[in-house]
């Protein structure tokens, strides 16, 4: 079967952004859930969870974001 | 905007000049597409501005500009008591929580001297962001070139904050912790080293990539107009009024994303910082 390599990124890129959407998902997901369990059994640090909680879901979204930077390069390629 | 709408007609027209079964219009269509596309790309492409090379340069410059005269404005605003009001007390909580919330929560007693550097980055963020919401602006910071700019600042500042305490030996020998076997040391230096670097480059990336994201998501959104057009004119005018509503939510979400990444950009080279001043914690 004769196959267009420019078809094969446009499949690699679609495939790598559900994957990155999923872990980026799953890790901000369970940073948050974590974080409402947090404030529910401690309202009075109900502050710093939520910063420390920001922080971490912005390391989280730099990696999500690396990995998309991939997939858009190899779309547009 | 009427300059734009007068493009996309004008290339919707010429895409439906040729006719012939729907299959063909599409196909024709595709490259045909190429006219809209370009002017929608403005939202996340660089292009000529009134005859600078760069339309991202002028809004960098532009962004720093409205920094600075915000600045000024708000210092103006102090009467003699030195009692902000207007424009002042607005700055002035921003001021504030960049000093307490983000300055000396995070680089400690000594994290006064970073503040004017951290609300710098905080308040050219915040403006380059929002300037990008303007009609005819573009967003400087969904450039790379000017994000590594920013992170350079935040790298050499970081580098300077444990430099200045310690000295360059003193630094580079708290890159270690203490009390680490000999024999991880081969391992522990370069990836010590290697993340002194990272530290800056994730910040550019993830700046660039916040600021890049959602104007791509509204380009995307607003092109599906053009390509249902090219399929049948009702379809586009029909898809018009759901790509504008949600494109205009996107835009509302770009609002929260300015602020945030605005901080979290300050926090994270506070939080350096702090961590090259303070190495043993």
């Amino acid at each position: 079967m004769p196959t267009d390599p420019k078809a094969l990124a446009y499949f690699a890129a679609g495939i790598g952004a559900g994957l990155t959407i999923m872990g980026g998902a799953a890790g901000i997901g369970r940073l948050a859930a974590s974080a409402m369990e947090g404030i529910a059994r401690q309202p009075n640090a109900a502050g710093d969870i939520r910063g420390a909680m920001i922080v971490a879901a912005g390391l989280i979204e730099g990696v999500t974001f690396f990995s998309l930077i991939v997939t858009i390069l190899l779309a547009i390629k | 905007m009427s300059a734009g709408l007068a493009l996309l007609i004008a290339a919707q027209e010429g895409v439906h000049d040729p006719g012939g079964t729907p299959a063909e219009g599409v196909a024709a269509a595709h490259g045909e597409v190429q006219g809209p596309a370009e002017v929608l790309m403005h939202h996340v492409l660089d292009q000529p501005f009134f005859g600078l090379p760069s339309k991202h340069l002028a809004f960098f410059v532009i962004a720093g500009l409205v920094v600075i005269l915000l600045a000024r404005l708000a210092l103006r605003s102090y009467d003699a008591r030195r009692r902000p009001k207007g424009l002042g007390s607005v700055v002035e909580v921003f001021v504030v929580f960049v000093r307490d919330e983000i300055a000396l929560a995070n680089i400690g007693h000594d994290g006064r001297k970073f503040v004017p550097l951290l609300c710098s980055f905080f308040f050219f963020i915040l403006a380059a962001a929002l300037l990008g919401l303007l009609p005819f602006s573009a967003t400087s910071t969904g450039n790379i070139a000017v994000t590594l700019g920013l992170a350079s600042v935040s790298f050499l500042a970081q580098q300077y904050a444990g430099i200045s305490k310690y000295g360059a030996f003193g630094h580079l020998h708290n890159l270690v912790p203490p009390g680490l076997p000999a024999w991880l040391l081969p391992i522990m230096i370069p990836v010590e080293i290697l993340s002194m670097f990272t530290k800056p480059f994730a910040l550019m990336v993830r700046l660039f990539a916040n600021m890049l994201a959602g104007h791509m998501v509204i380009t995307a959104l607003l092109l599906l107009i053009p390509l249902m057009a090219t399929i049948n004119t009702a379809f586009g005018i029909l898809i018009a009024p759901v790509s504008i509503g949600l494109a205009l939510f996107i835009m509302l979400l770009e609002l929260l994303v300015a602020l945030i990444q605005a901080y979290i950009f300050t926090l994270l080279t506070a939080i350096f910082i702090g961590m090259y001043a303070h190495p043993a914690h």
